[in-house]
């Protein structure tokens, strides 16, 4: 297994290249850029410089683990505007684009969100349309489209039998689950959806979550590895018993308020914890 | 090698005789007419959920191309998601009416920029008598208080979920009833034109259908039956 961090962890006022030194130096194996969250990758950044974004990175001694993006939360697959769709879509396919120039083979995608104004049943039809017709264009660029569970926030597929069945309707090899262990909350348990979807995990993020906590103004539910209510020995054993042995992508709500880059060292050494199975 | 006339009549006859039987050579001798709009028309899942509707009534329909429609044969002409009118859909949609079908013709002009938008009002005015005004965001920011459905009256009362933009009426010149509200805002219509009904939808059905809405389904349902287009 091997261990990412996101770009979007990075303090804004360190830039790429200083933030790239400081993941290798925290022993993380790769980074996970965010579409559209950090200024230096942008819809609107060219080829050329994602290129270069990828010389960067290989430079510092790192990989691109994948490419995600927060964008689909304001313009979801799901929108009854068909512009917003329209958009969202355009999204997916720079997605995929820029994870060929970068190099990898995997994107994040929030596929749908329910809201009091559009009711899920019209979300899944969307997001089924949508994603049969991505998938096939992902899988022409050779690149698997995760769908990230984001129980929570997005009300959709909240069960690991429910988005096992939309991915099932959805019928494409490259189309899986981008697994987020924090995010099931309680609606769950992370080493379950571990063990149903198996094969269709395309990355795993990792965070810890206290379960009993509700949002209450910025304080975070999510906490560092081991600080909240995963079993993480019960993930790690879903992990071998399906055989995952791909990346494991920090993704941290909560930052330290004094000496951020301690974070990304503590994290990693945290995900070694995990990845050896020594509890 | 050579083949008299008389022959080759007797051949043709033969072929249409036996092998496509049961193959209708007329494509709109179906009772209900689902008229695709094609890039013209605005949700294709609107497309989609009335043919999933209909199937599962196991109506007698078909999708048709403007062009090739005979009127006289269609008792109930649906026209999904309409944003733009082609000359041969206002053709099908008017001679549909003067030959007394019913025609349900549901907006697609939610979400349409403001120029479409007008050429939408403009037709509709001008070819339907139809007074239309402009989309209203039913959503603001913040209202998630709101009960979110349109009242249908007619053909029989149901809730179906608003559709975010609605097309609100305007107070209409002559005769015809306003069968559904949202809000207080009139957004469909029924009306006597020609010989036939139009049953003008402000607020798309064909995305509540696709979503499996049980209750805009039996609206539809009745709507066929109304309409004498009720089963194959």
């Amino acid at each position: 297994m091997k261990k990412a961090i996101g770009d979007n962890m990075i303090p804004k006022e360190w830039g790429f290249e200083k933030g790239l030194e400081l993941v290798k130096q925290a022993g993380f194996d790769g980074i996970e850029l965010w579409l559209g969250d950090v200024p230096w990758f942008q819809m609107g950044t060219p080829d050329s410089e994602v290129r270069e974004l990828r010389r960067k990175v290989e430079n510092a001694g790192l990989v691109v683990s994948n490419v995600s993006t927060g964008l689909h939360w304001a313009s979801p697959l799901s929108a009854r505007d068909p512009k917003v769709r329209a958009l969202a879509v355009r999204i997916v396919e720079r997605e995929i684009e820029t994870a060929v120039l970068l190099g990898t083979d995997a994107i994040l995608l929030v596929a749908g969100l329910v809201t009091p104004e559009v009711p899920y049943n019209e979300v899944y039809q969307r997001c089924l349309e949508a994603l049969r017709s991505l998938g096939e264009k992902a899988a022409r660029s050779g690149v698997r489209i995760g769908c990230e569970n984001c129980n929570a926030e997005q009300r959709f597929l909240i069960s690991p039998r429910e988005f096992w069945q939309f991915l099932n309707e959805v019928n494409s090899p490259a189309v899986g689950v981008h697994l987020d262990v924090g995010n099931i909350h309680d609606t769950g348990f992370a080493e379950q959806w571990i063990e149903t979807h198996g094969p269709r995990i395309t990355r795993i993020h990792v965070k810890d979550v206290m379960t009993k906590r509700g949002r209450c103004g910025d304080q975070s539910v999510y906490t560092n590895l081991f600080l909240g209510d995963n079993n993480w020995p019960a993930i790690r054993g879903a992990m071998t018993k399906v055989g995952y042995d791909g990346w494991l992508v920090a993704e941290m709500e909560a930052r330290y308020r004094y000496a951020p880059d301690q974070q990304f060292h503590d994290t990693a050494r945290a995900m070694d914890r995990l990845i050896s199975g020594r509890f | 090698m050579g083949i008299t006339r008389r022959r080759f009549l007797g051949y043709t006859a033969g072929v249409v005789t036996a092998g496509l039987r049961g193959l209708p050579l007329d494509p709109t001798s179906r009772r209900c007419v689902l008229l695709d709009l094609n890039e013209r028309g605005c949700f294709r899942e609107s497309v989609s959920g009335y043919e999933s509707a209909l199937t599962s009534a196991r109506a007698q329909w078909m999708r048709a191309d403007a062009r090739w429609m005979v009127p006289s044969r269609c008792a109930l002409l649906i026209v999904p998601a309409a944003l733009e009118f082609p000359p041969p859909a206002v053709r099908a949609i008017v001679s549909c009416l003067q030959a007394g079908a019913s025609v349900i013709l549901e907006s697609g002009a939610g979400f349409a920029v403001d120029r479409a938008f007008r050429a939408h009002r403009v037709a509709l005015r001008d070819y339907l008598q139809l007074q239309i005004e402009a989309p209203v965001d039913l959503w603001p920011d913040n209202s998630s208080q709101r009960i979110p459905y349109v009242d249908y009256t007619w053909p029989r009362p149901a809730k179906v979920r608003d559709f975010s933009r609605v097309v609100p009426l305007q107070r209409q010149e002559g005769e015809g009833k306003v069968i559904a509200w949202v809000d207080g805002l009139p957004v469909a219509l029924k009306r006597s034109s020609g010989r036939g009904n139009l049953i003008f939808l402000g607020s798309p059905l064909g995305p509540a259908l696709w979503a499996g809405d049980a209750q805009a389904r039996r609206w539809l349902l009745d709507c066929l039956r109304t309409a004498g287009a009720e089963r194959a």
